[in-house]
């Protein structure tokens, strides 16, 4: 069995983590094209090479980072997503019509 | 004592089907914080060794139990007079008898006493589920876990062994002392085991889905069997958590 290092829970074995995707800037809901949203949603940039990519340990609900080589599958390392996120992320509600 | 008609009206714990399925003539059931528990032996004829030497499974989810997350769910808890675990995956038992683990940075779990029935932490729960309807809880949010979770203890001194049996992370007392809190896979389902051994007994929690609940219950007896394992009351257990 391949084994994961979970920054929260140490190492476990890889049928404990889900993949959740290559780690991109958001662009701004409010703002950005159609386009650059569906980029940002489900488009993958499918890069031979090291990526970073989100991770979530599935027993405990934890998110984090990898850092992956796509061609050997190596993971390089892993990490709290505070390294790269501070502060938490609003998102402007809209209000319901009457 | 309560017949099974007296338990109709009271709260259920995710295995009572179970429970019941498995002794059909079964007509002694408890009361215990609310809930309908199966009557075992009478609570003055367990003496503590009986427990303490062999494997024992118990359902504890008639017991209260609680979480609490967000930046400021540690000063929440600490106003309350509750002692936190210094680092995630760590638990610490309360004076009262209660248990409080940290499963990450900004997350606790809080498991009730024996002492009172669990009665601490229901009180807590319901003033904090109060104070997130006033907005009166700001930077924290209350996770219920009373119906979320089955909360079982495998006692004795094989239940790291039998745990082996079922879980990839090693349980075994030297690398899994008490306190520890280890939030993996066991037998291919989520669980969180808290190893919760007092000085004269050998125990380790496990939370697990209650919807999951009657499929650990049977495993874990399987897997107890060559141990010479056996399901055991609550009362039974409430003999080793002093308050």
């Amino acid at each position: 069995m391949k084994i994961m290092n979970c920054p929260l829970n140490g190492p476990r074995n890889i049928s404990e983590f889900i993949h959740g995707g290559e780690l991109k800037p958001m662009p701004n809901p409010t703002t950005c094209s159609d386009r650059e949203w569906a980029d940002y949603v489900f488009y993958s940039d499918n890069t031979a090479g090291v990526i970073t990519e989100w991770w979530m340990h599935v027993a405990s609900s934890y998110w984090f980072l990898a850092e992956r080589h796509t061609v050997t599958d190596e993971i390089l390392r892993t990490f709290d997503p505070q390294e790269i996120f501070q502060e938490r992320i609003e998102f402007a509600v809209e209000e319901k019509r009457s | 004592m309560a017949t099974l008609e007296d338990t109709l009206t009271t709260k259920r714990t995710p295995l009572y089907h179970l429970h019941q399925a498995n002794q059909p003539n079964a007509t002694g059931w408890q009361h215990l914080g609310g809930y309908a528990i199966k009557a075992g032996q009478d609570e003055t004829q367990v003496e503590p060794t009986t427990v303490a030497p062999a494997c024992g499974l118990t359902d504890l989810s008639a017991l209260a139990r609680v979480g609490l997350r967000g930046k400021k769910a540690a000063t929440i808890l600490s106003e309350k007079h509750y002692q936190l675990p210094a680092a995630p995956n760590q638990a610490l038992r309360q004076e009262d008898g209660s248990l409080v683990a940290k499963l990450s940075a900004s997350e606790y779990l809080l498991l009730g006493s024996f002492a009172d029935d669990g009665e601490r932490i229901s009180r807590d729960e319901l003033a904090w589920q109060a104070a997130e309807r006033a907005h009166r809880l700001p930077d924290a949010y209350l996770l219920p876990r009373q119906d979320t979770h089955a909360w079982l203890a495998l006692t004795g001194s094989h239940a790291s062994d039998v745990m082996a049996k079922l879980c990839g992370v090693d349980l075994s007392p030297k690398a899994f002392a008490p306190g520890h809190v280890a939030q993996t896979s066991v037998a291919r389902a989520n669980a969180i085991i808290i190893n919760a051994s007092q000085a004269d007994l050998s125990c380790l929690y496990l939370l697990v889905d209650s919807a999951s609940a009657c499929y650990f219950w049977p495993i874990l007896l399987d897997a107890m069997q060559e141990f010479e394992g056996k399901e055991l009351n609550i009362m039974a257990l409430r003999h080793h958590h002093p308050a």
